[in-house]
């Protein structure tokens, strides 16, 4: 359970919401139509997670619900009611570890300016959650709500496809 | 520990209906003051863009746990409006009885959006890409106020949505069986729809198209369906186009005469992007290229797949 004080009173129209962030569980008195984006980059200064277009085109704010990637420029407070949130901070194993999404994107250069790098490795975390050894397309697929102004993709799909040789080496299959 | 944060009195509240006849009293009691929400991306881009304003109350549809989920029926299928796009993407009966709906469905926004989105939202759109595959097959819509639930025609209801339409939760989307459906005459069902976009994915359409039919023995379509939409034009079938090809057989003279009969029908609005003549020649030229790459001889028995 987070335990860090709060010096602000309830709202008069907050609800507490409980649901668990990065593997702890939390419950915030919030207003229950405010944006999940909000609360993590205003509220509990998570500010891995980026803000671009703010109406679910870009992928920059891109987070797990229950393993399965949402915008959190569209998702609303009340909609976490008991769900799992995992953020970019909270991809990694541990302090240390990276994920392999993360890792891959280290040694591939999967960015440039970076700003859409924490959605980017959101989305392709969640599909290779899902399916370790996916085709080109399935990746293609998985990364069309995240834009990058930069890098033309081409390393972000190197990125992703080393990833995936990562998971294959882990899993003694390559 | 509680941590509260937030600006009091800014945002909406948010209202948990019991049942879907409480959902509707929530919304008669506040009127514009009180919006339905599913999944919420439609509204949200409504909000962000001044195309709506936010309202004092949100009625949150995902407290009524009855309008989700997908039931069979008999001869029917009958859809949860809270039904998320990815699942129904991801659904059997779906992708065996209704696979233009699976498919366009696939085409909307993006994994994340359609891990968001529900169905009844794009539906209650009345713009939504789903629905030139909903009218091909005929969809009912089931709907439910204070007091009753009523089943209307999809085609009927986009023509005309009627009074108090903000007092209705839709409760329902019900599909039936093809072979019914379709003239129930011997031969294989094809099927096809396309969307039309500025880009080729994660962009709303220009223009959508649906066709569905049989196929007979001796080579002639039976039980045609044509659909157009996109953009903010509300969709509708093509009775012009479809009485063109109706027990014809697919040739380069009744596809000229098919292009020419949507083209004269099909209704669509102009934006800053794409004019109304441009979509109704793309409308037109998919329409026939639909129904001439379903016909081709060299298409397998039974093949209803919507993409090649
Ligand atoms: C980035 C992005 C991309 C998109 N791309 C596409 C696209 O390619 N194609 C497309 O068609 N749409 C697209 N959309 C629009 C939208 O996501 C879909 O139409 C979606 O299906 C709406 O569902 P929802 O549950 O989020 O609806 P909501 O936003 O919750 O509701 C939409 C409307 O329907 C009403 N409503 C919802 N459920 C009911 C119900 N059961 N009964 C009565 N009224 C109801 C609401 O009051 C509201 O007016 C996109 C949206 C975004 C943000
Ligand atoms: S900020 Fe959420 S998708 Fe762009
Ligand atoms: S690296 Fe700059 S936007 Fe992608």
């Amino acid at each position: 359970m987070i335990e860090r004080t709060n010096p602000l009173p309830a709202a008069a129209d907050a609800a507490v919401i409980s649901f668990t962030l990065n593997g702890e569980p939390v419950r915030l008195a919030v207003p229950p139509a405010r944006r999940l984006i909000d609360v993590l980059r205003h509220d509990l200064l998570l500010t891995g997670t980026k803000i671009g277009c703010e109406i679910g085109r870009c992928g920059a704010c891109m987070v797990l619900v229950d393993g399965r990637p949402v915008n959190a420029c569209l998702t609303m407070m009340y909609q976490l009611e008991g769900r799992r949130v995992t953020t970019i901070e909270g991809l990694a194993g541990g302090a240390e570890a990276l994920h392999a999404v993360q890792r891959a994107f280290l040694e591939e250069g999967g960015f440039q300016c970076g700003y859409c790098t924490p959605g980017m490795i959101v989305s392709a975390a969640a599909l290779l959650a899902e399916r370790p050894d996916p085709t080109d397309d399935e990746i293609v697929e998985a990364l069309s709500g995240n834009l990058c102004r930069c890098t033309g993709y081409g390393g972000i799909l190197r990125a992703v496809r080393r990833a995936v040789a990562i998971g294959r080496e882990a899993d003694g299959t390559g | 520990m509680v941590m509260a944060f937030g600006t009091p009195g800014r945002d909406p509240e948010v209202l948990r209906p019991r049942d879907p006849a409480e959902a509707c009293r929530m919304k008669a009691a506040l009127g514009a003051e009180g919006v339905f929400v599913a999944g919420g991306t439609l509204l949200r881009t409504q909000w962000e863009s001044g195309a709506a304003k936010m309202p004092g109350a949100l009625i949150d549809l995902t407290a009524l746990p009855a309008l989700d989920g997908i039931a069979e029926e008999a001869g029917a299928l009958v859809i949860g409006p809270l039904v998320r796009l990815s699942d129904l993407v991801r659904s059997e009966p779906v992708a065996a009885g209704f696979p233009l709906l699976a498919e366009a469905v696939r085409r909307i926004g993006a994994p994340s959006i359609r891990n968001l989105a529900t169905i009844g939202g794009n539906v209650a759109s009345r713009t939504g890409d789903a629905l030139t595959a909903l009218l091909v097959y005929d969809a009912e819509l089931i709907w439910r106020t204070e007091r009753r639930t009523e089943t209307m025609r999809l085609e009927d209801w986009l023509a005309d949505p009627g009074a108090g339409e903000g007092f209705r939760l839709l409760a329902g989307i019900r599909l039936k069986r093809a072979g019914a459906a379709a003239g129930g005459r011997a031969g294989r069902i094809a099927g096809g729809f396309r969307k039309l976009g500025r880009r080729e994915a994660f962009i709303p359409a220009l223009v959508t198209v649906a066709v569905l039919g049989r196929l007979t023995e001796d080579g002639t379509l039976a039980g045609v369906r044509v659909a157009a939409g996109g953009g903010s034009a509300v969709p509708s079938r093509l009775r012009a186009a479809e009485a063109v090809i109706e027990g014809a057989r697919v040739s380069p003279e009744t596809l000229v005469r098919l292009g020419e009969a949507v083209a004269g029908e099909y209704r669509p609005a102009s934006d800053a992007f794409a004019g109304a003549e441009y979509r109704r020649r793309a409308a037109a030229n998919l329409i026939a290229a639909e129904w001439f790459t379903l016909c081709a001889p060299d298409r397998k028995e039974g093949e209803h797949d919507p993409d090649p």
